[in-house]
């Protein structure tokens, strides 16, 4: 058990945006978070992570936990000038005390580069690459950074449907290896062929109320969102 | 019936690629230069006809007069008649009269322009531009109170960057997209208004906006210098925690970086920069290093190091540009500074378009 969560309540200013009866995060599991925008997906990650306290309840950590982050390759500031070495360092550079990356460390994200197939991508400028090398880069750093928990927000958005499929299947070694991933998606695909569990947030009816968040097997949420959309 | 091609997908020759540009941008790039150009060659030819220097302030003036005047007069004998000075001799001794201000002018160029690289970056433009009229108000201040420069403009940074930090963290108000401009107007509105009346301080006042040339006494230059460099040190070494708070705060704040603080520290060390630099030779000379070397280099630039060593490179380029232009042509230095720059840009930005 790396994190686990009982009866929590995170929020702002007082004011409750989400709540959880019951979410473990455990070694070699993949868990989706799932839910419409605004539901508080960004507030539960925050919690988890230990980012934002809660306001109730009670949350247990594995000692030095490294949690690591893939970013949406969308959400980068591509007019940066980098190179894709730079853009793989970004994650162990969080790690060190003004960012320098020293010789281990370059060893280090080489070694990840490599085993991702993205080395030759190191000297290329990172603007310039397609969005799916763009994303096998930063995973590279991201494990470089040997976490035990990855979050990835969205990661196969925007990404054409066999860049999509390279990246779910390199996300599904590692979980195999021991990896914990969390994954936010809107994909039910993806969570389909990654997820062990899916928390799906379901928005309050009555304004000031929190989201709650339901824990179910990604087949049941697959099943439940047909019959969502032929009601619809 | 004709068959039009797309402009942008027009490719192949030098005449094609003039319709890959973007036509307002091209115009307005070959009007600057040809404005550029003309002023370059028929300003010499102008002063050649003038008996007054019109475009050179004051205080300069004084001091190239004092240097002819310490020339010893022509004697009418042969023996005691000094020797011609040859160029060389002749620009050592410009020099070493105007080392200080040559030594500030590259601190701020180098500080300028590696923080500019970065303030583009970061899209913190405005903020730059905004810092140093609240720092010209602050100084006004002590102006007219009869107090050095200095602590009063300090203060007034230091007002503007709580103000900026209260309304960004406040956004949902409004005023944070606000802040800025009202920043930039108020300064350049409130330095003057400070001083009307203050006849004595106005012309003092007008230096510290459109440059105060090469008059910089050696006390500020050896204390401003290093005090530049040690604030550039500190903005270029952490380039990789720049970069990851831009691409992934996110991955920062879980690795226990705290974006905010970060951030605080790089206006504070811009601030630093700002503050320094328009104390000591003006607005347009630090807005011009904080600029023009970043924009020059930037489409070139593959990596932030490199960004950073090319746009000091340029900064260089322009002081030893603009020392040559303001000692030939009588220009002022700062705003010879800025065209040297500018000049520059051009020719950076038409090739990487003429490559594109």
């Amino acid at each position: 058990m790396l994190i686990q969560l009982n009866n929590c309540v995170f929020g702002y200013d007082k004011r409750p945006v989400v709540q959880v009866e019951e979410l473990g995060l455990h070694a070699g599991r993949c868990m989706g978070i799932f839910g419409p925008n605004g539901a508080g997906k960004t507030t539960l990650i925050r919690g988890v992570t230990g980012l934002l306290l809660p306001m109730e309840g009670v949350i247990r950590r594995h000692e030095s936990l490294r949690i690591g982050y893939l970013p949406q390759h969308r959400a980068l500031e591509l007019h940066w000038p980098m190179t894709g070495l730079d853009a793989a360092s970004l994650a162990i550079s969080a790690r060190t005390p003004i960012g320098r990356i020293d010789r281990d460390n370059r060893e280090k994200i080489l070694a990840s580069m490599s085993q991702l197939n993205v080395t030759g991508l190191a000297n290329r400028p990172f603007a310039k690459l397609s969005g799916g090398q763009q994303q096998r880069l930063l995973l590279a750093g991201a494990l470089a950074a040997e976490p035990q928990i990855l979050l990835l927000d969205e990661p196969t958005e925007g990404l054409d449907v066999r860049s999509q499929q390279t990246l779910l299947e390199l996300l599904r070694d590692m979980t195999v290896k021991g990896l914990c991933t969390v994954i936010i998606s809107h994909e039910v695909q993806d969570l389909m062929f990654l997820a062990d569990s899916v928390a799906w947030l379901h928005p309050a009816e009555m304004p000031g109320q929190p989201s709650h968040v339901e824990i179910l097997p990604p087949a049941q949420l697959a099943e439940r969102m047909v019959h969502v959309r032929q009601s619809v | 019936m004709k068959n039009f091609s797309h402009p942008s997908r027009t490719t192949g020759t030098v005449g094609s690629l003039w319709f890959n540009f973007n036509v307002p941008i091209a115009t307005s790039v070959a009007l600057g230069l040809a404005l550029f150009i003309s002023l370059t060659i028929a300003t010499p030819f102008a002063r050649a006809n003038e008996k007054t220097t019109t475009t050179q302030d004051q205080r300069t003036a004084d001091i190239l007069n004092d240097i002819s005047s310490a020339k010893p007069t022509p004697t009418s004998n042969p023996i005691d008649r000094p020797q011609p000075q040859t160029p060389g001799e002749h620009w050592r001794e410009l020099i070493s009269f105007f080392a200080p201000g040559l030594i500030t002018a590259v601190a701020i160029g180098i500080a300028g322009s590696v923080c500019g690289v970065l303030v583009l970056l970061r899209r913190e433009a405005l903020l730059a531009l905004a810092l140093p009229q609240v720092v010209a108000a602050g100084a006004a201040v002590g102006l007219r109170l009869g107090w050095p420069t200095l602590p009063p403009a300090l203060l007034a940074a230091t007002a503007a960057l709580l103000y900026l930090v209260i309304t960004r963290r406040n956004r949902r108000h409004g005023n944070a997209d606000a802040a800025l401009p009202a920043l930039y107007i108020s300064g350049l509105s409130l330095s003057f208004l400070i001083i009307a009346g203050a006849s004595a301080h106005v012309e003092e006042l007008q230096n510290l906006f459109t440059g105060i040339d090469v008059a910089v006494t050696p006390a500020r230059a050896w204390t401003a210098a290093p005090i530049l460099l040690v604030l550039t040190a500190a903005i270029a070494f952490p380039w990789r925690r720049w970069l990851l708070i831009a691409q992934a705060p996110a991955a920062a704040e879980l690795a226990g970086v705290n974006p905010g603080r970060w951030d605080a520290l790089f206006l504070v060390l811009l601030t630093g920069v700002l503050l320094l630099g328009t104390d000591s030779q003006g607005v347009v000379m630090v807005l011009a290093m904080l600029f023009l070397p970043a924009a020059t280099v930037l489409p070139w630039a593959r990596r932030i190091p490199t960004a950073l060593a090319a746009a000091a490179a340029i900064s260089l380029l322009m002081v030893a540009g603009a020392f040559i232009a303001s000692n030939i042509f009588s220009w002022p230095f700062s705003q010879s500074a800025g065209g040297v720059g500018f000049a520059l840009l051009l020719l950076s930005h038409l090739s990487a378009m003429l490559l594109d």
